[in-house]
């Protein structure tokens, strides 16, 4: 018997942001992101509460997939950061905190939304326009032909994370290693339609970070492996190893239908024809001077003797993450079928050796020229070992970023502070005309200039989570970082050495002042210079473009929450 | 989907209290007498008994994320190292409460992570220099024991340039002033592996000591005596029945019989410290084991003999397992070349009807089961099979093809990896053919190699080249030469000519210790296995502990650096230059109270010390006195000689006359810190719990319900 119920009518919330339990919600999320932020950020523990995996963890995307929110105003908000993080896989936390800041900041302002909207997207513009322009004091040119900058890049990725338990020297170790990793996948010969290559991580838990290593070509787990024996490969006439590489189940069970029932009589044995059909394609391999064969999932135990009585190497289980990198380096097409073998399909590698890490053995596939490199990845345990494998991929992916657009943004805060310096000074000198193009008073403009400013200065003061202040400097438009347990006193410049990027030391006066959330008095600002020097040696450094998109998502975000004014919820 | 989050960094950081309380629960475990506990399982009121921390937490209840995070720690270690998971979990324990106390002192978050860490690399590469070489402690371990006999080498060696070297037996005991010669003749002539096994159960009375005694092959006329050949051994009760050159003898001796030799022969001493160099640094770092450290004693003479490579100074871990006999008493344990295991009463008449023969092997790697099917096959689900003239059963089809199978190629005997189908075995055994189940993969591997014979899944597979031959099985004999029969169970033992493999067999009466000897056996193993791979030791004794704190006493009493002096090499880190600094001081004295507490509650556990108080004013004299002489690490080392540190010198060996020298590994040793102090600052950082899962309901009605928020 079915039972019917009524349909429920949906249910109506008009003008969601001002309920309690939103903005209560929202400044709770916007808590926790905020404690996350930067080097000395706070971790949090997510798990189920009983027992099992804990995932520790300071990164936005470890964070929104597993934070179930139950208000669409949060699920708008957290599905607009996931979808930047899955295209830039940095600044994440940026993004989420200078959004909520921004709908909070908005909010207080007694600024109609679609007045705010137009003249915080013509603040955003001013913002690219200046990004974008080579007068811009905040961004830095990367060099290809060194690798100062790139290392410089990798390492703020990696310190960004505290979760991952590294010490100095194992981040120096890991940046240089990414870096490396990095340059494999670099084709050497550049076409027009270069493609990079891809870097497998290769997980070793429980082992020193040191233990880490880089290889050209890729690795595949081979447990029975008797490392006593040498290895011996055929080779093909030109000294290079066949391979075949098959994305289908060579274990004898194919025979399985998925629908409907086979008949057969007794006597005939199914297992049987489907092995030695197996054992054709054997034959074939053998014939065709095949010195490897790679599966994706498993061998049958016959065929993998007999291809070792004929001197075929087998390796199963490669696993499907292999098989697009392994398809690559050989240049040989995946074999879906075990009916039909086309030599076609063959790729050819270098060398086959066996490499031991940590008592796992290694298939060492060596190719002839690589874009396809591994990175053996060690951490001492598991939470922090996903944590760095995390960190890992965004250094990664900055890299990629960084080579498509060379430039960098300065890290610690610095370039927030900077732009918001700039956009200060540049509302000031705005002509009326420009005003009634935005069709806003000057007022209005300077209340929702000085949350928007309010806002980025609040991610760069997120940085901070001791009790210490925070400064800016009215010449650079830098961010300083004073330590906590200092008297408030007059001169700034015996508590602060560096700047939070780390290009400016404290030795000019220059002109610091607290840097501080309440909107006080209108704070009259020079345009920020450009450092004397841009050394790119030791600073701290942002992806370039990962930034920006951030910046763009956040603010369009803020407003498209700013601007809801119902939310209907189906209740069936 | 409800998410709740609670706020864990208050004041008294709730994580690292749970961190500090199960941690406590470890304290006995530490040193080299340890406590042991009873493991009491009230559902079934087993008991066992453990005594180590990987034990224990497996034991406690761990659904807290604190709880849980300290497991994976603890595990970790253990996967890696097999040892100093105590150390762990007691450092992990004392650095938790002081981090507590630093908070409570309003030290930020910040500037404890860094200057620990920071303080923990200091230290750890300070302590390099109590680093010996395994080269170095072979040489020291030996001098002292082998000096006396070196004398009085040049005495006894008569005659014997003629000598092939490699001919000779060693046997010496000190407390005999007639060195018993155990007689050649007893031994089998066919076989190397059991007369070797015959000695081989020896030595687990003692071991330790350089031969200085040399019975000529040949002669098995008399027992020939020689007052001069006793020396005063410096060890008490020791005695050494084998050297390296065991391993030939099996071949040589018996071969070589028409040699007449006369008179006796005298190892040059360097040489038999390289072959018993191992067992002197095993004894040092068996920590007080005395059954374990025999056993392992003689796998690693075995070893070295076997290897092909003489003096290779490495322990092949794969070639070691251990069959646990429970109910003989504890002195039976000792170490059989080959795979001993355990098979049922029924099939001993196989194995009587074995003994003596060269059986041809077969190696499966699965189940010998109809039913069975290699790892990645999907069994079919939709296929109908169609009798149509129904006659014999198909298990029977089966059975007799796999037994016509085994019959057609001569097996013997097979060794399967996985379960073994109960109507197969006992087909089998009515055709004298002996079926071995859950034989572990590196057993499988060591008589594939020595037998020549590859594994194989199916029975189906069977090819000429599959079959080895060469194996020989036989009842397992205790030291005192009689088969032990333990009701359910009968231990056999299977072997190879040349096979590496070595079963330690491990006895005790009392069942809920079996798993504990087990551990600490493979603790020991490993413990060797970590310091040669290492190539270097720690000195012991608390030796490393005591230099670290005297270390963060100099690094609390150094002047504070200039902040830019390294400012020019080391990454900008604007948040904790100055912090740092300021707060330095307690968070030294925090990191310096992890070791502290540590060598307390050692010197405690083994009565070294009445108090935690007497031993803080012990360990605070030698501080003081290590700061006097103006290098600690030298006064460390010099009283390490001495065998003064800590009040050493009654050690677990107090029987021996001479101080007995403790070692430690290193890696493990300063990973187990690592580790340790890496989950507490993880911990520490920790601000929030995000609870994800559907048990908001659950946690809403809990007692903690108020410390959690929902979104």
């Amino acid at each position: 018997m079915s039972r019917l119920e009524a349909k429920k009518p949906p249910l109506f919330i008009t003008e969601p942001l001002t309920a309690d339990g939103v903005s209560q919600s929202l400044s709770l999320l916007s808590g926790i992101l905020k404690s996350c932020y930067g080097p000395a950020g706070r971790l949090k523990q997510l798990h189920n509460g009983v027992g099992g995996y804990v995932c520790t963890t300071s990164q936005s995307s470890a964070i929104l997939s597993r934070l179930p929110v139950s208000h669409p105003v949060l699920g708008v908000l957290m599905a607009s950061v996931q979808s930047h993080v899955s295209r830039f896989s940095d600044c994440g936390l940026f993004t989420a905190i200078l959004c909520c800041s921004l709908i909070e900041n908005f909010k207080s302002l007694n600024v109609a939304p679609c007045t705010v909207i137009k003249i915080s997207k013509h603040l955003l513009s001013l913002c690219m326009d200046y990004l974008k322009s080579e007068a811009c004091g905040c961004r830095v040119a990367v060099d290809f032909s060194s690798v100062e900058t790139l290392l410089c890049l990798v390492r703020s990725v990696l310190r960004s994370k505290p979760a991952c338990m590294l010490n100095k020297t194992e981040v120096d170790h890991l940046t240089t290693l990414i870096l490396k990793a990095f340059l494999f996948t670099v084709p050497r010969h550049a076409e027009s339609n270069a493609v990079l290559g891809k870097c497998v991580i290769v997980p070793m838990k429980g082992r020193r970070v040191m233990d880490s290593a880089v290889l050209p070509g890729l690795l595949i787990e081979t447990p029975e492996i008797q490392l006593a024996k040498p290895l011996t490969v055929k080779r093909t006439c030109s000294d290079m190893i066949k391979i075949a590489l098959f994305c289908v189940s060579m274990s004898g069970d194919s025979f399985n239908p998925k629908e409907g029932t086979i008949t057969v009589h007794c006597g005939i044995s199914l297992e049987m024809s489907e092995l030695n059909q197996l054992l054709n394609v054997g034959k074939q391999l053998v014939n065709d001077e095949v010195g490897l064969v790679v599966c994706q999932k498993v061998i049958h135990p016959s065929l993998k003797q007999y291809l070792k009585e004929n001197g075929v190497i087998a390796v199963d289980r490669a696993g499907l993450s292999l098989m697009e990198p392994l398809s690559w380096m050989t240049g040989s097409k995946p074999i879906a079928s075990t009916h039909d073998l086309s030599p076609s399909c063959y790729g050819s590698l270098k060398d086959v050796c066996i490499e031991t890490f940590a008592s796992k053995n290694f298939m060492h596939l060596i190719p002839n020229d690589t874009v396809v490199c591994s990175l053996v990845l060690c951490n001492r345990n598991e939470t922090a070992w996903d944590e760095l494998k995390r960190a890992c991929e965004t250094a990664e992916h900055v890299l990629q970023l960084t080579l498509k657009e060379p430039l960098a943004l300065l890290g610690g805060g610095c370039t927030e502070t900077h732009l918001a310096s700039y956009i200060r000074h540049k509302s000031c000198s705005l002509s009326t005309s420009s005003f009634e193009d935005i069709d806003c008073s000057q007022t209005q403009y300077q209340l929702v200039t000085d949350g928007f400013c309010r806002s980025l200065e609040s991610v760069a003061r997120s940085l901070n989570h001791d009790d210490g202040e925070i400064l800016t400097d009215m010449v650079y438009g830098h961010c300083w970082f004073v330590p906590p347990g200092f008297p408030f006193v007059s001169s700034w410049s015996d508590l602060v050495s560096k700047c939070g990027c780390g290009i400016n030391g404290n030795g000019e006066n220059l002109k610091w002042r607290l840097l501080q959330g309440q909107s006080g008095s209108p704070v009259i600002q020079d345009c920020p210079k450009e450092p004397l020097v841009k050394v790119a040696d030791l600073l701290t450094l942002d992806c370039y473009a990962a930034k920006c998109s951030g910046l763009q998502v956040a603010l369009e975000t803020a407003n498209l929450i700013l601007d809801l004014l119902y939310v209907i919820k189906d209740q069936n | 989907l409800p998410m709740a989050f609670r706020d864990v960094n208050a004041r008294r950081h709730i994580g690292l209290q749970q961190l500090s309380s199960l941690a406590l629960a470890g304290r006995t475990f530490l040193g080299p007498l340890k406590l042991c506990k009873f493991i009491v399982d009230e559902s079934t009121n087993q008991s066992t008994l453990i005594c180590s921390a990987v034990r224990l937490i497996e034991s406690l209840d761990l659904t807290s994320a604190a709880g849980q995070l300290l497991n994976e720690t603890i595990q970790a270690q253990n996967k890696e190292f097999k040892t100093g998971m105590s150390t762990l979990l007691f450092l992990v324990g004392a650095w938790s409460n002081a981090v507590v106390e630093c908070l409570q002192q309003n030290v930020p978050v910040s500037a404890i992570v860094s200057v620990m860490s920071e303080g923990l690399n200091s230290c750890c590469e300070r302590v390099q220099c109590l680093q010996i070489s395994i080269h170095d402690v072979n040489k020291e371990l030996c001098s002292s024991s082998v000096r006396p006999n070196t004398s009085k080498s040049k005495t006894c060696q008569t005659g014997c340039d003629s000598l092939p070297n490699s001919q000779l037996f060693l046997y010496f005991q000190k407390d005999i002033s007639v060195p018993e010669i155990i007689p050649m003749n007893s031994c089998s002539h066919q076989d190397y592996g059991c007369n070797f096994n015959k000695r081989l159960v020896l030595p687990l009375t003692g071991f330790g000591s350089v031969a200085s005694l040399v019975r000529p092959a040949g002669d098995r006329s008399t027992s020939v005596t020689s007052g001069s050949g006793v020396t005063t051994s410096s060890c008490n009760k020791q005695k050494l029945t084998h050297s390296r050159y065991f391993s030939t003898l099996g071949k040589s001796l018996f071969s070589s019989q028409q040699g007449n030799f006369q008179g006796y022969f005298l190892e040059p001493s360097t040489d038999s410290c390289e072959c018993s160099g191992l067992g002197h640094l095993a004894m040092a770092l068996s920590h007080g084991n005395e059954t374990s450290m025999k056993l392992l004693q003689s796998i690693v003479t075995y070893q070295q003999e076997t290897a092909e490579h003489n003096g290779s100074s490495q322990l092949n871990v794969a070639e070691i397992v251990t069959c646990c006999l429970v109910g003989l008493p504890e002195s039976y344990s000792c170490a059989s070349p080959g795979f001993v295991t355990l098979v049922s009463p029924e099939q001993v008449t196989v194995i009587k009807y074995f003994e003596g023969k060269l059986l041809r092997i077969l190696l499966i790697d699965g189940d010998l089961t109809e039913q069975y099917r290699h790892l990645g096959f999907n069994r079919p689900c939709n296929v109908r099979t169609i009798v149509e003239h129904p006659s014999l059963q198909e298990g029977d089809v089966w059975l007799s093809i796999m037994l016509d199978n085994l019959i057609k190629f001569g097996v013997n005997l097979v060794l399967v990896k996985g379960n073994v189908c109960e109507n197969l075995r006992e087909r089998c055994m009515a055709n004298s053919i002996l079926l071995v189940s859950s034989v572990t993969w590196n057993v499988l591997c060591a008589f594939g190699e020595v037998t020549g014979t590859r594994p194989v899944t199916y029975l189906t597979q069977l090819n000429a080249s599959c079959v080895g031959s060469g194996a020989q099985v036989e009842l397992w004999k205790a030291c005192d030469g009689r088969a032990m029969d333990l009701g359910e169970h009968i231990p056999i033992r299977i072997k190879a000519r040349g096979i590496p493999l070595l079963t330690a067999v491990l006895t005790t009466t009392v069942a809920s210790k079996m798993q504990l000897i087990e551990d600490q056996f493979w603790t020991f193993v490993y413990r060797l296995h970590h310091a040669l791979n290492d190539k270097k030791v720690f000195i012991g004794g608390g030796a490393v502990e005591l230099l670290c704190l005297s270390h963060i006493q100099m690094l609390i009493e150094q002047p504070l650096q200039p902040a830019n002096q390294n400012a020019a090499k080391e990454f900008h880190n604007p948040w904790l230059a100055a912090s740092a600094t300021e707060y330095k001081s307690v968070v030294l004295q925090a990191l310096a109270s992890g070791w502290k507490q540590y060598l307390l509650v050692v010197m405690c556990n083994t009565a070294k010390a009445a108090s935690e108080l007497e031993a803080c004013t012990s360990v605070d004299h030698y501080l003081r006195k290590a700061a006097d002489c103006g290098s600690p690490s030298a006064y460390i080392l010099k009283e390490f000689r001495r065998g003064h540190l800590l009040g050493d010198s009654a050690g677990p060996f107090a029987d021996h006359k001479e101080v007995l020298k403790v070692y430690d590994n290193v890696t493990a040793k300063t990973e187990a810190w690592r580790r340790a102090l890496d989950l507490v600052l993880l911990v520490l950082q920790t601000d929030a719990e995000i609870v994800t899962g559907p048990r908001k309901n659950h946690l809403l009605n809990s007692l903690v319900s108020s410390e959690f928020m929902f979104l």
